[in-house]
């Protein structure tokens, strides 16, 4: 998560990598609670997660995207 | 120093040490991302071990005889529902920089039966294929992981043949949703 970019930089990255035809497929949003289903995130930043996240962004603390581009 | 000032290598021992930890024992994340069919082509092994973002092999236009490249191949369940996809003359490389990756997917691809896939330890920074060598490069929650991810795009384009494409599961976020606090914690790195 802390390395994730926002999903038009990917995108902008993808293009200047020389790729074209850039299709974001699919956006799914990814709660805490999708979170806790990783071993990757333990009980120490959950609880931080739960703790200072607004309420209302906890539902979708990131976007799990599928993309497709072509050389 | 400030975690989120630390160095690329640091950030890499980080995730690595992350995952080398993980003793893939549930079936969750597979049983959210993919479908009864495809789990069913999945030996229990790669199911238990899951860890990705999304289901981009379901996009993925992989053609039987294609030459597939999944990169952080994890357990291997991607690997194997690709491999299955390109059939007996194609080939998937299942590439990680963790040797017990590797182990896990190897076994998983020897319960599927399959005989054509190859495991290759690596960096994703540095893939060890010749350029236009690739028709398909998969991935899964993997990119988002490198501090150089402009390098392993830059990667990607090189192995991939023209007109091979790319097609990845990664996180993206918006960094104003998310306090310091948690986006410099260590576990944020690998997560």
């Amino acid at each position: 998560m802390a390395g994730a970019l926002a999903e038009r930089d990917f995108v902008a990255k993808l293009e200047r990598a020389g790729f074209g035809e850039v299709q974001v497929l699919e956006r799914e949003p990814v709660s805490i609670d999708d979170c806790a289903l990783y071993p990757l995130f333990n009980d120490e930043i959950l609880t931080l997660m739960r703790t200072l996240i607004a309420p209302e962004k906890q539902p979708a603390v990131g976007i799990a995207i599928v993309v497709r581009a072509r050389r | 120093m400030s975690r989120d000032l630390m160095r690329s290598d640091e950030i890499k021992a980080f995730v690595r040490d992350a995952y080398r930890a993980v003793n893939g024992s549930t079936t969750r994340v597979a049983e959210r991302l993919y479908s009864a069919e495809e789990l069913a082509l999945v030996p229990e092994s790669a199911r238990t071990g899951a860890l990705g973002l999304g289901n981009h092999v379901r996009f993925a236009r992989i053609e039987p005889g294609a030459t597939v490249l999944d990169l952080g191949c994890g357990s291997g369940i991607d690997t194997i529902l690709a491999a299955h996809r390109a059939g007996p003359t194609g080939r998937v490389f299942a590439l990680d920089f963790l040797p017990e990756m590797l182990e896990r997917t190897a076994q998983a691809v020897g319960e599927a039966g399959l005989g054509n896939v190859e495991t290759v330890e690596a960096e994703i920074e540095q893939l060890p294929f010749a350029d236009a060598s690739v028709d398909v490069v998969i991935s899964n929650g993997v990119v988002n992981l490198s501090p150089r991810k402009a390098r392993v795009l830059a990667e990607c384009a090189r192995v991939l043949r023209p007109g091979g494409e790319l097609c990845v599961s990664d996180l993206t976020i918006d960094e104003d949703d998310l306090p310091p606090e948690v986006l410099t914690h260590p576990a944020a790195w690998a997560g």
